[in-house]
């Protein structure tokens, strides 16, 4: 084995080995100062081991990990916040009692995230969303109120929905490729002539739409992020949400266009990008705004996957990857804004708000953030016509709720007295500036050179869109408080309904049962089960 | 190769002797233990299991070398004058199965079925262990025989040594499912023996590999076909025929539960399966294959909603049996299909894991629950908070068996719906696939639903949780790991299954 492939092994090895190192109490204790170091391989990883592979287990059905470009821009930005996250949660989280829980289900989730990034197999990936989704449903949960518990239950029922679909979806894909291979790659390559391709694009849009948050299937968001401890919102509005990116990635088939596709994804992602911003501004949660900007940047990132497709442009890939990356690090961050600015009385905020305020408006597309850069790397998938168009707008509707959000951080109530403490406003710091250097260097590394970003068209074309934002914002003021309030998560209530239906439905067969169970019943039964047999083969096929 | 010279038994081959060995060998013991009473029965069934083990590793290993079937015809005398003792891939790897569960049970045992002092006669350790060898006899008897009167006594066996393990401690209620069970099995009994009377009758033979040759469709074949699969149906505890499932198996102490449900169900599926595709394969099947899985659907679908409807921990697990014995019945539409070899050996292979997974997981799963039940004194699901931080070890391994039993990879579980899904993709029976997934997601549910209680913290009303032993946990949890990891290790047993399957072509093209 070499190096490269050692740093890809101990990425997804580290956290799970620290993971089953949690079995021992003691170790259990220990563990919390190591938090920040189990993403580190992972970033080794991202940074000197593109392009390499390695592969476990008999030849038919092996464990592959792989790191693409792609892979390696969302890896090592996401170890990047989980590093910064593993310190903030290490200050904030160590004294709440049922601590034992959230160091498992934080490696659980830090293991299978980067697993997701890593995985070049089916049944890998199809494993490691799993383990994602478990960790995080237990992370939610730390939150520790009623309301965390069934935020907790949405998300995990919303992620087995999806992983249903999607394990759907990689068998109708196994079986359209040719040669049984079960890797990602090849799956993706046969697909557009596979007699199963429909079926199996239906299942798995859906499936890793849930995952990203697609509208209708966004309503877990809106209820997890704000209902988590804040390190928990932060790793999961960042980098875990990511992995339906990667995912859709993966599965989707970037040498050949697929123009109906294509355009429905895009279409479906638009909408959830208006419908994210326009229920977000009635929101007052600085979490829950959070939460529904993410609503609405998942939505664009689904839409320039979907404009990809549709052309079959094969940068695709690597543009959403960026563009995903400055969204993992800016979310991220932001949430670790709110943890900070609610730690401390408003004496000083000025460390915590402004840094604030140039991420937040970096999600509107501001010149020189990371935001600027992401804009101008999916300006090539997204093409001239009226998407483009649709989607400047949509800067112009995420100024406007990030300025609805800024205006809502200092009023988030502080959770304790004085001031932050360093362990918890530096990880924010980190990240705020990571989030500005990181698109930046990726986009010299892997798309173009720096000066077509500091283009004066480049830089005008960012820049009105959030003018025109701030201004609305401003001349919208006065309609703030008449905006009719949406309770978060919208649409779940309905669902919700839907389930009360179920459990009565449930009683009723539970009542069958025990008729079934009946000697009589049960003896009539079994004299139906031979005459109908008897039938069955007098029919004779 | 024609399907008689495949299994036309060659009394020369050594290791068809093994096969003797196996039946042999739990028979010896339970004489011995029988003779030497309950102070030492403990300790000669360990041995003879022990033997049981490694003659179980032996068979395996000389299928999968040799890469045919085993044969053995006893005293030398062939078919259809004497009896045939056969091993193919599917029994090979019901009988490593078998080994290695009831290995684990016994283990998992030790400690509620030790005797009171060396030498001191009691009643429940000697019944324990006695009927611990009788079921692995019944069993590796129901993987070996070759012909379907041998199958039939071998099936009586069966009920009659896993009646009593359902009213071991001799209350009132176990012993009402006890008789509840036993009464219903043995209608099953009667309809069986009527279908073997019926083809004796019509073809003079009940060997398995004769009879394939000679059966015809015609009415006789029919009836006894049907009357047959009812009776293993009941056996089976498919729905609406599981009345007697759940009280049997919540019931009895939970090392029996776990041979109950982890391979005393498999003996009668076993038979339906040499019945459908070994002895009847020139039948059409297609119908009643479909009503078999149309059954199963309902079974997975009822079952699943009831576990998460129970109130108690070993009567979900109970309930979980339902919908799993379920699953294994989509196979038979699946793997009599008319798309073609592959696809059908693919199902065959997918239905066999699915035992298999099922096997391992949920005798896991029974130990956990049994561990548990005996530390907080009840076995409500709504009291559980705080036993995954008292009992990690016990709750961890009902989790890795729940999560074999969704199917997370790579456990057996995963690999077997992977293999049946395919297969009804490509056979275009996605209506199976739809059931299955539904399924999963129930399971979900309530594997879930266990494990968020017991994460919970327990309020200090409760009472204590009393500290569990060891051996009983770690039992219980490497099954779960087993049973987890069976999806790389049943890569060699994908192939191992279709062991001496010359007929699987002439399956598929029905």
């Amino acid at each position: 084995m070499t190096g490269p492939q050692a740093l890809l092994l101990a990425a997804v090895a580290v956290p799970a080995v620290m993971l089953l190192g949690c079995v021992a109490p003691r170790l259990r204790g220990g563990m919390w100062q190591a938090l920040w170091l189990a993403p580190l391989p992972g970033l080794a990883a991202a940074l000197l081991a593109r392009g390499s592979s390695v592969s476990f287990g008999p030849a038919r059905a092996q464990f592959v990990l792989a790191l693409d470009t792609s892979g390696a821009i969302l890896l090592g930005s996401a170890a990047v916040l989980w590093i910064a996250a593993g310190v903030y949660a290490e200050r904030d989280m160590r004294s709440a009692a049922n601590g034992g829980w959230f160091v498992v289900c934080w490696l659980a989730t830090l293991t299978g995230c980067f697993g997701a990034f890593l995985i070049a197999d089916m049944p890998g990936f199809y494993l490691f969303l799993a383990v994602v989704s478990l960790g995080a449903s237990g992370l939610i949960l730390q939150g520790n109120t009623p309301q965390a518990r069934r935020a907790s239950g949405m998300y995990l029922a919303f992620a087995l929905f999806a992983e249903t679909a999607i394990l759907m979806g990689f068998v109708l894909l196994a079986a359209g490729t040719p040669g049984g291979s079960l890797l990602m790659h090849d799956a993706a390559a046969a697909l557009p002539t596979s007699p199963w391709r429909d079926p199996a694009l239906a299942l798995l849009i859906f499936g890793l739409g849930t995952k990203a948050a697609l509208v209708p299937l966004h309503v877990w968001m809106p209820l997890a992020y704000p209902n988590a401890p804040i390190s928990v919102a932060a790793v999961l509005s960042g980098a875990v949400v990511k992995v339906s990116i990667i995912g859709l990635i993966r599965v989707l088939p970037w040498g050949a266009a697929m123009p109906d596709w294509g355009a429905a994804m895009a279409a479906a992602g638009v909408f959830g990008a208006y419908y994210g911003v326009v229920v977000g501004l009635t929101q007052s949660d600085p979490k829950t705004i959070l939460a529904y900007s993410s609503v609405s940047q998942m939505g664009l990132l689904v839409a320039v996957l979907g404009m990809g497709l549709r052309a079959g442009d094969g940068g695709t890939a690597i543009a959403v990857a960026l563009a995903a990356a400055w969204h993992l690090l800016a979310k991220g961050g932001l949430f670790l804004a709110v943890g900070a600015s609610s730690g401390t009385t408003a004496r000083r905020p000025w460390p915590v708000l402004l840094p604030a305020g140039v991420l937040a408006l970096g999600l509107g597309g501001l010149p020189f953030t990371g935001g600027a850069v992401a804009k101008l790397a999916i300006k090539g998938p997204l093409g001239d016509g009226m998407m483009a168009t649709l989607v400047t707008l949509a800067a112009v509707g995420t100024t406007l709720l990030m300025l609805h959000f800024l205006r809502r951080l200092p009023a988030s109530a502080p959770t304790r007295a004085g001031e932050a403490p360093a362990g918890l406003t530096l990880p924010w710091l980190a990240i705020a500036f990571a989030s500005i250097a990181i698109p930046w260097a990726l986009y010299s590394a892997v798309i173009g050179p720096v000066s077509d970003v500091l283009a004066p068209a480049a830089l005008w074309a960012a820049f009105w869109p959030v003018l025109v934002g701030t201004l609305l914002a401003v001349g919208l003021r006065a309609w703030g408080p008449r905006l009719p309030p949406v309770p978060a998560g919208d649409l779940v209530v309905l669902g919700e309904r839907a389930a009360s239906g179920v459990a009565t439905w449930s009683v009723t067969l539970e009542r069958a049962d025990a008729v079934l169970r009946l000697w009589p019943v049960a003896g009539l039964s079994l004299l139906a089960v031979a005459v109908a047999l008897g039938a069955a083969m007098l029919s004779g096929r | 190769m024609t399907p008689g010279a495949a299994v036309l038994p060659c009394a020369g081959d050594p290791a068809g002797a093994l096969l003797v060995l196996a039946i042999v060998l739990p028979t010896a013991g339970f004489l011995l233990a029988l003779s030497v009473g309950g102070g030492r029965a403990e300790r000669v069934a360990l041995l003879f299991l022990a033997g049981g083990f490694a003659v179980a590793i032996a068979i395996v290993a000389a299928i999968w070398r040799s890469g045919h079937a085993l044969s053995y015809a006893l005293g030398g005398w062939t078919p259809p004058l004497g009896i045939a003792l056969r091993a193919d891939g599917l029994s090979a790897v019901m009988a490593m199965t078998t080994a290695l569960v009831v290995g684990a049970v016994a283990l998992f045992g030790r400690q509620n079925f030790a005797a009171p002092a060396p030498g001191v006669e009691a009643r429940v350790p000697l019944s324990f262990w006695t009927l611990l060898l009788a079921v692995t006899t019944a069993l590796n008897l129901i993987w070996f025989a070759g012909d379907l009167f041998s199958l039939y006594v071998a099936l009586e066996l069966l009920t009659f040594t896993a009646v009593p393990l359902v009213c071991l401690d001799g209350r009132a209620d176990t012993l009402e499912a006890a008789l509840r069970y036993m009464l219903f099995a043995l209608m099953g009994s009667v309809l069986y023996l009527l279908g073997t009377a019926l083809l004796y009758s019509a073809y003079g033979t009940l060997d398995i590999a004769l009879l394939s040759e000679r059966v015809r469709p015609e009415p006789a074949v029919w009836t006894a076909a049907a009357l047959m699969t009812a009776g293993l149906v009941a056996k089976t505890a498919l729905f609406p025929l599981h009345l007697w499932l759940p009280p049997a198996h919540a019931g009895a102490p939970p090392a029996a539960s776990a041979l109950l449900s982890a391979l005393v169900v498999k003996g009668s599926f076993f038979l339906l399966v040499r019945l459908w595709f070994d002895v009847l394969p020139g039948l059409p099947s297609r119908a009643p294959a479909e009503l078999l899985a149309a059954l199963g659907a309902a079974a997975v679908l009822m079952g699943s909603v009831l576990a998460l409807r129970q109130a108690r921990l070993k009567l979900l697990i109970a309930y979980s049996t339902v919908a799993q014995i379920g699953y294994l019945f989509l196979m038979f539409p699946l793997a009599s299909g008319p798309a073609g070899g592959p696809v059908a050996a693919g199902a065959l292979t997918g239905g066999m894991l699915q035992a298999v997974s099922h096997a391992t997981a949920k005798a896991a799963m029974f130990m956990a629950a049994g561990v548990m039940a005996g530390a907080l004194g009840h076995d409500r699901i709504a009291g559980l908070a705080g036993t995954a931080r008292a009992l990690p070890m016990s709750m961890f391994a009902f989790g890795l068996g729940g999560a074999a039993l969704i199917g997370l990879p790579p456990s057996g579980g995963f690999l077997a719906k992977w293999l049946l899904l395919t297969a009804s993709v490509q056979s275009g029976q996605w209506w199976w696939a739809a059931v299955m997934l539904t399924g999963g997601l129930f399971t979900c549910g309530y594997v879930f639903m266990v494990v968020g209680r017991a994460m919970g913290e327990k309020d200090a009303s409760e009472p204590r949780i009393i500290a569990a032993p060891i051996t009983g946990q770690a039992v219980a949890l490497a099954l779960a790991v087993i049973s987890m990891l069976l999806g790389l290790a049943a890569l060699a047993p994908l192939d191992l299954v279709l062991v001496g399957r010359p007929t699987l072509a002439v399956v598929a093209c029905r």
